[in-house]
């Protein structure tokens, strides 16, 4: 990587950093790309080069989190136990556990997810595919080890999961201090109901 | 078929004579609400300022804060608006229903239908909903509310039915009912969805959901 490439790439890294702090502090509304230049330490002009607009740059900001929250998982996915719905439960609840530092951000990318700025750049939440693949993943190996019914879609299974666990961040958006452990026990309940459709009889 | 005509009541009590003053006053509400609502449809709640809506309703925006007390005040009636039109109709959907899943399919078939007619105007309103102050979220709230009393109905139906078991958890099976329903509209917003493929899909993740709760 040139000299160039090496500036650009720090420049992308800054302006990303400045951006994830500034939507949980202030909000992503609120956050003008002017404020994130700012925070950053570079000029408008270069943040622009790098993102098309303030949705790319939240997109890219989720991707680099998740990137780094996926390569976790990659390594802890092997070693989860117990029945379906746990190893389930264990998925979801370090979910919770990682975007409630962060959650003010992580409602602004569901609320992004919806929005009508619809931009070719910006992956929103519910296109994650690492998420998608890794349900998919332990309800199939599910259905070997014979605590799922084989006639389960694991697609609408996980589109089930999907849509209650981002629902459940609705406790964080009425306003107080949400704890990833009442996320995860709400969760816990819901996934306890939902594993009763596959579970074999 | 069509999920979207509308049979509005028409309203019980008449409305009382008015004054020339307070006639014209109600016209200058409606004309802010109606280029608002077409503002908002077009550039989303945050792309729609309040001096682009006064000008595309042909007023000063001091004549838009006479009759709303900000932007906010003004998206909200529009949604209340909205909610009021469709809830008749989902409680009704619900009520003839002669299944549970007849019930659910058949409300949310007529939410669909109304909002995929301005879709971008749902995305503005579901989008403000996870960010926006507590006046948005206390709305939502109550017309959330309204709208489980009706998902409880259906569920409570098909428990006396005998269609669900009796000791099913039904705030927890309305939750994730409608935590399904919403997670679509993204299908609508980036595949471009048709009402019946999102009834298809809703009808195939009601199975899921209501296996472990059926008799």
């Amino acid at each position: 990587m040139g000299v160039r490439d090496d500036q650009k790439q720090a420049t992308r890294e800054k302006v990303l950093d400045a951006a994830r702090d500034l939507f949980n502090e202030t909000g992503y509304d609120e956050t003008t790309i002017r404020a994130i230049a700012e925070r950053a330490g570079v000029s408008v002009g270069s943040v622009f080069t790098t993102f098309a607009s303030k949705a790319e740059v939240l997109s890219h900001v989720m991707e680099k989190r998740l990137g780094e929250l996926y390569a976790e998982f990659d390594r802890v996915v092997p070693y989860l136990r117990g029945s379906t719905a746990d190893r389930l439960c264990s998925i979801f609840a370090i979910h919770y556990e990682f975007e409630t530092r962060r959650v003010k951000l992580f409602l602004a990318h569901i609320a992004a997810s919806y929005n009508p700025a619809n931009e070719p750049g910006v992956k929103p939440f519910g296109r994650n595919e690492r998420l998608s693949q890794m349900l998919h993943d332990v309800i199939e190996d599910g259905v070997r080890r014979g605590d799922v019914r084989p006639d389960v879609d694991p697609g609408l299974a996980v589109d089930v999961l999907k849509a209650t666990y981002a629902w459940n961040y609705r406790l964080a958006a009425a306003g107080g201090v949400v704890q990833a452990i009442e996320l995860s026990a709400a969760m816990d309940r819901q996934i306890a109901f939902i594993a009763e459709a596959w579970r074999p009889r | 078929m069509s999920f979207v005509s509308l049979n509005i009541e028409s309203p019980t009590d008449a409305p009382a004579k008015l004054t020339r003053r307070a006639l014209a006053k109600q016209r200058t509400r409606e004309r802010v609400l109606s280029a608002a609502r077409r503002l908002f449809t077009e550039r989303g709640y945050e792309g729609a300022t309040i001096r682009d809506i006064a000008q595309a309703a042909g007023m000063s925006t001091g004549a838009v804060f006479a009759s709303f007390a900000d932007k906010s005040e003004l998206f909200d009636e529009i949604l209340t608006t909205d909610y009021e039109i469709i809830y008749a109709q989902m409680r009704q959907a619900g009520q003839d229903a002669q299944s549970v899943d007849e019930g659910v399919i058949g409300m949310f078939a007529v939410a669909y239908g109304f909002h995929i007619e301005q879709l971008p105007l749902l995305q503005a309103s579901i989008a403000v909903s996870w960010t926006r102050s507590e006046t948005a979220e206390r709305r939502n709230r109550s017309h959330l509310k309204h709208i489980f009393a009706l998902l409880d109905g259906v569920l409570a139906r098909g428990v006396e039915r005998g269609e669900l078991k009796a000791d099913i958890d039904a705030k927890l099976l309305a939750e994730i009912i409608w935590d399904v329903y919403v997670a679509n509209y993204r299908r609508a917003i980036f595949d471009a969805w048709s009402v019946e493929a999102l009834l298809a899909r809703l009808s195939e993740q009601l199975k899921v959901i209501l296996a472990g709760a059926r008799a």
